[in-house]
């Protein structure tokens, strides 16, 4: 199996001195090609943070990541930005939308800032619109959607750009379980049919147990790393 | 991310916040009116001038005076003080020409002797009348048309043949309604009456000139009527009477014309200096005047560039808000894989906006008022009403441009600092922001 991501002895420390706090400690992991991987814990327990050193959008304090290979360190200007916007699609914790921006701008967001052109951007985000179902929510201002509709909008932005990636952080977290599991299913749909690699930060087990891996997080290190058996999902 | 949409997203930005991107605007705007209606004032008045001297003509004409006395000769000149105080000197007979200079200066080459007048400046009468008014009006002084190709604009007639044996005179526009006579045709071929006061006795002599000439008004026109030499002189030596002797002819400044062809106005002027002479041009004379205007153009734009600086400061405080309010938002486009090259050029196109659109009202608005201003003038009792090429506000393109250019760069360099900050955030601390 191809390794997309190698974390090795990853340790992160936020703040100095008397104020240090270290929300990673000496964390080694693999993420493999077409795998879908949740990691679990509890609150504070550096889920997040783990997610976001993984798709480098924070510098470890020790310890080296590699993606495809490549030593996180040589990823620099020109080649990181191209990787976030190319290869990476992410959904937040927080939702981060441009609130007075129609939905269909804000779906639109990684593809603007790739150049594609506008005709073919708004058709790309149109069908990410769709396969989250909100086609009818196009034109609203990103503010005036519910919370859960906020998420899916999220989801689509995420996808618009055919990541090979994806991080979730809590992507079910604000819907109902009806909503949250279309949403489910479309997240894994993408991992079957188009073999993208899902990254899910969750506290919900049985989200978690349907991903092929499960990493346990608490107080920074990794507690307890399961694979769910074949054929149960 | 494209040129076009990184501008799109900028003005998108802008005004987002409409009040403050509007107060903002408003401060840039102050600035830029200033300083494009006093350029175009600026360029009106100094335009004015080179027509008028242009029209005039007297481009062979030069004074001369002794070396070292032009200082004072250009401070009176121009009606506006000497400039640097000139030490006292006791011996300042030295400034005014000796017979032996005048034989020199005749024989310089590329000077016409037979122009050369050692008549002085001129001189001035008391008063003038006619015999169709009982009023008498304080004269401008009286002088004789000088060397050069001069064209005197004039309303009607002609200047005064300088070596005509017979006191004529042309007038200054004005003066003809004021003796009496409705239209200024009437008055030619009349007589008028100067006097002159003897400040000492007391006493009035008067003396009659005939009319064969009223002059257009302008900026730049013969400073008082024009004469015959003969009543100049006469006029002369009755002020001059009860003058001392040794003051009685002496001369600090000759006029005459020099040989344009053969040498420009800086070799002729050289040539004075080696034989101890100072010349001075009608571009010369011009040139004073167009640095008086430019000095006062100076200051105006000194308080158009202080708004600036305020408004500078304006653009810096809006931005700097703009990137704390838009934190998160920058975060995500980091994250998304915006460039920090790009999102700099957002927050610089932002600022740059703002300077294009304080400037671009600052421009029309003063355009507006400057054309109704120029309106105005030309109305009848407007105060330009007798000068209708004259525009006291001339808006160029250049001037427009250059303005717009330099405001809108002022913006980008205030842009800087902020756009640098948003351009430099980290990716997760900006969308932990709170
Ligand atoms: N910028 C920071 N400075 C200091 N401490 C931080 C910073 N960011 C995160 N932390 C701390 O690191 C720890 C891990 O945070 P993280 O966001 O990864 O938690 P999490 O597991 O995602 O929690 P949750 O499930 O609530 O989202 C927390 O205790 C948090 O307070
Ligand atoms: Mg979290």
């Amino acid at each position: 199996m191809n390794t997309v991501i190698e974390v090795k002895n990853l340790t992160k420390t936020y703040g100095k001195k008397a104020n240090a706090f270290t929300a990673l400690k000496n964390v080694s992991l693999n993420i493999y090609k077409g795998e879908s991987v949740a990691i679990i814990g509890k609150s504070g327990s550096g889920k997040s943070t783990l997610m976001h050193s993984l798709a480098l959008l924070d510098k470890p304090t020790a310890g080296t990541i590699k993606i495809d290979g490549v030593d996180s360190t040589k990823l620099k200007g020109k080649a990181l930005n191209q990787l976030r916007n190319k290869s990476f699609g992410f959904v937040f914790q927080q939702f981060f939308m441009n609130p007075s921006d129609s939905v269909l701008e804000n779906v639109t967001l990684p593809l603007k800032i790739a150049g594609i052109r506008r005709k073919k951007r708004h058709q790309l985000a149109s069908d990410a619109l769709k396969t989250v179902e909100l086609t009818e929510r196009e034109k609203f201002k990103a503010n005036d959607l519910s919370g859960g509709q906020k998420q899916r909008v999220c989801i689509a932005r995420a996808i618009v750009n055919n990541p090979k990636i994806l991080f979730a952080d809590e992507p079910t977290g604000n819907l109902d379980s009806t909503t949250g599991d279309k949403i489910i299913k479309l997240l894994f749909d993408l991992n079957k049919d188009k073999g993208v690699t899902l990254i899910i930060v969750t506290h919900d087990e049985d989200l978690a147990k349907l991903c092929d891996r499960q990493i346990r997080i608490s107080d920074g290190t990794i507690a307890e790393e399961t694979k769910t058996k074949k054929g149960k999902k | 991310m494209s040129i076009i949409d990184t501008i799109r997203t900028a003005n998108h930005n802008l005004f987002r916040n409409k009040l403050r991107t509007f107060l903002t605007i408003l401060a840039i705007f102050i600035g830029s009116f200033t300083i494009i209606l006093n350029s175009a004032i600026n360029s009106g008045v100094n335009n004015f001038i080179d027509d008028q001297i242009d029209m005039i003509g007297g481009k062979d004409y030069i004074v001369i005076t002794k070396a070292g006395a032009m200082n004072s000769m250009g401070g009176a000149m121009m009606n506006m003080g000497a400039g640097t105080p000139i030490e006292y000197d006791e011996n300042a007979q030295a400034v005014s020409f000796t017979k032996n200079d005048l034989a020199k200066f005749e024989s310089i080459d590329g000077i016409d002797a037979s122009s050369i007048d050692r008549q002085d400046s001129g001189t001035s009468y008391t008063y003038i009348t006619s015999e169709k008014t009982s009023k008498k009006y304080q004269g401008n002084g009286l002088g004789i048309m000088p060397a050069g190709d001069f064209t005197i604009p004039m309303i009607v007639g002609d200047i005064p043949d300088p070596e005509t044996k017979e006191n004529l005179i042309a007038l200054e526009s004005g003066y003809p309604k004021a003796l009496g006579y409705d239209k200024d045709e009437d008055i030619i071929g009349e007589t008028v009456t100067l006097g002159i006061k003897d400040e000492v006795t007391g006493k009035v002599k008067e003396f009659k000139a005939k009319v064969i000439g009223v002059q257009a008004p302008g900026v730049v026109a013969f400073n008082g009527a024009a004469g015959t030499k003969q009543l100049v002189k006469e006029v002369k030596d009755e002020v001059e009477k009860y003058y001392p002797e040794a003051k009685r002819n002496t001369y600090y400044a000759i006029t005459a014309r020099f040989d344009n062809s053969k040498y420009t106005e800086s070799e002729i002027k050289q040539i004075l200096e080696d034989n101890g002479f100072e010349g001075m041009t009608v571009s010369d004379m011009s040139g004073m005047i167009h640095v008086f205007f430019d000095a006062m153009s100076v200051i105006l734009n000194i308080f158009g560039g202080i708004a600036l600086i305020a408004a500078s400061i304006g653009i810096i405080n809006t931005l700097f808000m703009s990137v704390e309010e838009r934190t998160r938002e920058i975060g995500l486009n980091k994250a998304l894989g915006m460039s920090n090259g790009r999102i700099f050029a957002e927050f610089s196109i932002e600022a740059i906006s703002l300077g294009f659109w304080g400037s671009a009202v600052g421009i029309i608005l003063s355009m507006i008022i400057g054309n109704i201003v120029n309106n105005l003038t030309h109305q009848p009792g407007g105060i330009l009403e007798a000068l209708p090429t004259f525009n006291l506000f001339n808006f160029t393109i250049g001037n427009i441009l250059t303005v717009m250019f330099i405001v809108m760069f002022i913006a980008f360099l205030a842009g800087t600092a902020p756009a640098w900050k948003a351009a430099h955030k980290n990716p997760i601390d900006a969308l932990r922001y709170e």
